[in-house]
């Protein structure tokens, strides 16, 4: 189970600096039929997840879910398409659901496990800082103070962020955009942290900006175990 | 993967290897539709299809589409390929799964308990079916020449209820599992071809 959900841990870490940067890399740029100005406020996709850590290796597809600027939905599936997870982040606030126990695991991004050496919800303030470059950079290199308050790399490329770079080492990669509605969405998103564990996500068939139902980022606990999630560690 | 959801794979698995079963009953018992599906798996030794898997969320109003393909061989070779964009390759041993994920050459691995394996299964299928299962609710119908044989765990664990569907030569229609949440996955299985010859050289990952 430990090893099963540690990885887990690690996707839900990088999930959702990955949809807010597919909100935020929404740079005008020429290859693609834009609308200017045009963000991501929502995003619905299939998606392909892959995660190498150091302690072991995981793939999956599932579904998300996303409403800038902080809540997300993602549903993690086994081969048969049963729900292997569900996790719903809103604010500070992160609910692991796993249908099969029967247990809800809920509490703040900063009472998970923190194996990595990264604070999930501090790293995705992080992403969330990666507005296009004031001065219509298209392609170079830029080094600023984030808004988080604390310096940090960014690369564009014909002007869009094609990477990052935190001052921990940590680095994403962000490739494929698209133009969903005049909106570019970066489809492939590659993180590599400092203990060069790699996650990348594969979105599909993305849905940007239709109308949510409030309804889908709230986890039904109905029947459900509730418990903290310090507790999740030790099973 | 936990151990109800090692379960529930096994039981899916198991379920739909089943399928690949002739069945001859009109009016169908919960015990003749089980028992259909037995004797008919006994002439099986390997099967290949094409899938077609949907994930319907409950919650939004979209239905995830993968395609792909499976294989089978008795007694514990199972294979599931999903192609692109959803990329996937799944090798069952007995009670070891590998999986690997779109460019990714590295598997992911879970060995799931000696019980759990698909040798454990096919024991339990070498006498006929007597009496239903503890623990789980069976209906069956024959429409339209399709069968249908719906399997209930009791209690309110996380699936609700596991339906095949399939023609009396065997051929799987469709495997439907609908979760307590309200989820729905369905696995279309198309272009059916039983006894093949597949050896173990088709169930590789690389």
């Amino acid at each position: 189970m430990k090893d099963f959900i540690m990885p887990l841990f690690k996707l839900l870490k990088y999930l959702l600096p990955f949809l807010l940067l597919s909100a935020c890399a929404t740079v005008p740029t020429p290859p693609l039929d834009f609308r200017p100005g045009a963000v991501v406020e929502t995003l619905l996709s299939a998606v392909s997840l892959s995660i190498h850590s150091t302690e072991r290796n995981m793939s999956a597809s599932g579904y998300l879910v996303y409403r800038r600027p902080d809540q997300l939905h993602l549903v993690v599936l086994t081969p048969f398409g049963t729900t292997v997870l569900e996790a719903f982040a809103m604010g500070d606030r992160i609910t692991l659901l796993y249908p099969s126990k029967s247990i809800a695991y809920v509490g703040r991004f900063d009472e998970l496990p923190d194996k990595g050496g990264l604070q999930g919800w501090s790293l995705m303030r992080w992403v969330m800082d990666a507005d296009p470059h004031e001065g219509n950079l298209q392609n170079g290199t830029v080094k600023r103070t984030g808004k988080l308050g604390f310096s940090e790399k960014v690369v564009y490329g014909n002007g869009l962020i094609s990477s990052k770079e935190s001052p921990a080492g940590d680095r994403v990669f962000y490739g494929n955009y698209i133009a969903v509605n005049g909106v570019p969405v970066a489809t492939e998103m590659d993180l590599r942290n400092q203990r060069d564990d790699r996650i990348r996500i594969t979105l599909s068939e993305p849905e940007v900006n239709t109308p949510l139902d409030a309804a889908v980022f709230v986890p039904r606990l109905d029947g459900m175990t509730i418990m903290p999630l310090s507790a999740i560690e030790g099973l | 993967m936990t151990v109800k959801q090692v379960r529930v794979f096994a039981l899916v698995l198991w379920t739909s290897l089943l399928t690949s079963a002739p069945g001859h009953a009109r009016t169908i018992s919960p015990l003749e539709g089980l028992e259909a599906l037995r004797r008919g798996f006994a002439g099986l030794s390997d099967f290949t299809a094409d899938i077609t898997q949907e994930k319907r969320l409950s919650l939004m109003k979209r239905t995830m589409v993968m395609n792909g393909s499976l294989r089978f061989k008795k007694p514990d070779l199972f294979f599931m390929e999903i192609a692109p964009p959803f990329s996937s390759r799944m090798l069952l041993k007995d009670s070891v799964i590998e999986q690997v994920s779109g460019k990714d050459k590295t598997p992911n691995r879970i060995v799931l308990p000696p019980e759990q394996g698909l040798k454990q299964w096919f024991v339990k299928l070498s006498a006929p079916i007597t009496s239903l299962p503890d623990g789980v609710d069976v209906q069956a119908d024959l429409t339209n020449a399709v069968y249908s044989v719906t399997i209930s765990p009791q209690g309110k664990g996380q699936v609700k209820d596991i339906s095949i569907l399939f023609l009396a030569d065997g051929t799987i229609k469709k495997l439907i599992i609908n979760e307590r949440n309200g989820d729905r996955a369905t696995m279309t299985l198309k272009k059916v071809r039983r006894n093949v010859g597949l050896s173990e050289r088709d169930f590789r990952l690389e």
